[in-house]
């Protein structure tokens, strides 16, 4: 136990300094003290690691130059081609920093990932895309890409049947993700069926799965989501 | 599967733990700690077996926190909670994905057991409650003759469902939810501590004493401790300043007020309000005993039962606004964030919580040291205060954000002027 001449606190530590008046404390330390609290580890400061750097400086490269070459270049073909390497590069960032790197669970990361993903070829197929060939996003690669993230996300509270509860939410969501390339095909905007057909088929079928041999998940899930 | 019947329970957030997921940040992080140090080494592995056992006992806190579409809500937490030994951070922020979807760590070192809290889950009664059960189970495995005498939740006993009530929604009323309007507070500038670090400074005197010289002011020990901490904040912020004296804020003390002393119920949820004292400190002569007189009267106006039920059914009331209710969680959120802005941190100058007395069944006393407790500091009130005693052991403990210890310094001498023996612990922020 030490002593504060100045502000008459008995201090119980080993430093040598006040805590209130930071004046030189009185008495002796004790060997075998043990602090309350322990000491300061300095917080390590996330370093960026050697591989991290490099790549996300061949990136920035790899970027400003594609802008850069698609600018100089722009007399010859006049479009902002230079996007779709770009894109495709921050998707790769989204796929290390959400899919590899998240704790996320594994039905949000799929999720996040395809649909993004869907997003970006479809705007891929509507800005650049060929008149002839026009449509393969849409017609084939949303609703195919929805029907493997929904195999996946079955297969995946197959195997880990605990935590089957945490992902119904998204099973739902992309049942009503489902719903759009359906819907499209009615209006007319897709013109090849059968693959909006089978996602869709495929979403029902799972779900009907839950509902059948699962009952309450579903409605407790509702219930939680979405109570007032 | 042995704990199917846990995958249906989930709970919704009580009225005053709704708040905080939507506030709380890296330096507003809303947690806070309860402490207790035993009197001899703590051994982690009795002490996770202690910490497995008791969270079957306590399902409430066996959670994580999820998204709706309209509120948040607590869901059954199936991973396992693993304790960690204390490190530097004091109320640091709790960061769900770090610590397996949990809202509370458990620290330990060398005697001590320390739980961090987030404040959506419970308050430091039921805190406290915890901490209560897992040293006693910890005790018990250890092999000692210890009894719960009625005082304590063992894992043996059942959860009831009184145990995780909204105990506001229960005791609101629904005419007596005035509104009433309040003026900013003056906010206690300093240095930031880097990197978010928050210093803490407990000072232990004798129960005894506090009280004699509380009684011999006719106040109770948290009046008397309230206007000192007025008392305080004038000599050393206000007194000499003249350009703070001319354009000033008023200075409020929050005292959090425990409603299960008020009303009956068990609740191990949030169930607390608060009582204010406030004073516009522009002379240049305020004297302790005037601070003394008003506190006094603002706690006695402040703790009537009719002004209690005010402030509580005016926040039930605001959360059963229909516009409010219906609005979609992501742009709820930023209301309750500018709301909480305005209404909420920049009305009080510091939060000076008085825990009061810890009591542990009579078989378990020799094994308890002392016991503390501890509430974040932020960027607004950089400074807090909590209280709690423990036999003979009176102990207040001060958490701030900046490095200045002025007032804690001020405090303390205030009690060492009058001849009482004060013994300081730190967690020594300012040699890091």
């Amino acid at each position: 136990m030490k002593h504060c001449d100045k502000c008459h606190v008995d201090v119980n530590t080993n430093q040598e300094y006040c805590p209130l008046c930071h004046q030189v404390l009185s008495g002796e330390s004790e060997p075998d003290h043990k602090e309350l609290y322990p000491d300061y580890i300095p917080m390590r400061r996330e370093v960026l690691p050697l591989t991290k750097k490099v790549l996300l400086f061949m990136t920035i490269i790899s970027i400003l130059t594609l802008i850069t070459v698609n600018l100089l270049t722009w007399n010859i073909n006049n479009t902002l081609w230079s996007l779709i390497p770009i894109g495709s590069i921050l998707y790769f960032w989204l796929i290390v920093r959400y899919g590899v790197l998240s704790k996320q669970n594994t039905a949000f990361k799929l999720f996040l990932l395809t649909t993004v993903l869907v997003m970006i070829l479809n705007l891929i197929d509507r800005v650049y895309g060929a008149v002839e060939t026009r449509g393969w996003a849409l017609d084939y690669v949303t609703p195919l890409a929805f029907l493997a993230c929904n195999l996946a996300i079955s297969v995946i509270i197959w195997v880990r049947k605990i935590n089957y509860r945490d992902y119904i939410f998204y099973l739902i969501t992309i049942m009503v993700f489902s719903l759009i390339p359906i819907v499209l095909a009615l209006t007319g905007i897709i013109k090849v069926v059968w693959p909006a057909v089978s996602a869709l088929g495929a979403a029902v079928f799972i779900l009907l799965f839950i509902i059948f041999f699962f009952p309450r998940s579903i409605k407790d899930e509702i219930k939680k989501r979405f109570h007032i | 599967m042995a704990n199917e019947k846990h995958f249906d329970e989930w709970y919704r957030l009580d009225n005053a733990a709704k708040i905080f997921p939507a506030v709380s940040t890296r330096r507003e992080t809303n947690t806070f700690r309860v402490q207790v140090s035993l009197k001899e080494l703590v051994e982690p592995e009795i002490l996770q077996l202690a910490v497995d056992a008791i969270l079957e006992r306590y399902p409430m806190f066996k959670v994580r926190l999820k998204a709706g579409f309209f509120w948040p809500y607590l869901d059954y937490n199936s991973s396992p909670f693993y304790i960690e030994p204390m490190n530097t951070s004091v109320c640091g922020p709790i960061i769900p994905k770090e610590n397996n979807g949990y809202l509370f760590k458990i620290f330990y070192r060398e005697k001590t057991i320390a739980i961090e809290i987030f404040h959506s889950l419970a308050d430091g009664s039921g805190a406290f409650g915890l901490l209560k059960s897992i040293i006693y189970e910890y005790l018990h495995l250890k092999g000692y003759k210890v009894t719960p005498d009625n005082m304590i939740l063992t894992k043996d006993s059942r959860p009831t469902r009184e145990e995780y009530e909204d105990a506001h929604n229960a005791y609101y009323d629904a005419k007596n939810r005035k509104h009433v309007p309040e003026k900013k507070a003056f906010g206690i500038k300093g240095t930031p501590i880097p990197e978010g670090h928050i210093g803490l400074i407990s000072g232990v005197m004798s129960t005894k004493a506090m009280l004699d010289l509380s009684r011999s002011n006719q106040a109770t020990v948290t009046e008397y401790l309230s206007a000192l901490m007025m008392y305080t904040i004038y000599v050393t912020q206000i007194q000499y300043r003249e350009h703070l004296k001319a354009n000033q804020k008023p200075v409020k003390i929050f005292v959090p007020v425990n409603l299960r002393k008020h009303f009956p119920s068990k609740t191990l949820r949030n169930f607390s309000n608060f009582v204010k004292t406030e004073m516009y400190m522009t002379k240049s002569d305020i004297t302790f005993s005037e601070i003394l007189e008003l506190v006094k009267k603002q706690f006695k106006e402040g703790m009537t039962k009719s002004e209690l039920i005010r402030k509580m059914s005016e926040n039930v009331a605001f959360e059963k606004n229909v516009f409010l209710k219906i609005m979609p969680y992501f742009i709820k959120k930023f209301a309750l964030r500018i709301g909480y802005k305005i209404l909420g941190l920049s009305l009080n100058t510091i939060s000076f919580t008085n825990i009061g007395k810890i009591e542990f069944p009579d078989s378990m006393m020799p094994f308890i040291e002392d016991a503390t407790a501890a509430a974040y500091s932020g960027k607004f009130n950089t400074v807090n205060g909590a209280i709690t005693s423990f036999q003979d052991k009176f102990k207040i403990t001060f958490t701030r954000s900046i490095i200045e210890t002025n007032i804690e310094r001020e405090f303390f001498r205030h009690f060492t002027n009058q001849g009482i023996k004060v013994e300081i612990e730190s967690n020594f922020v300012e040699e890091y």
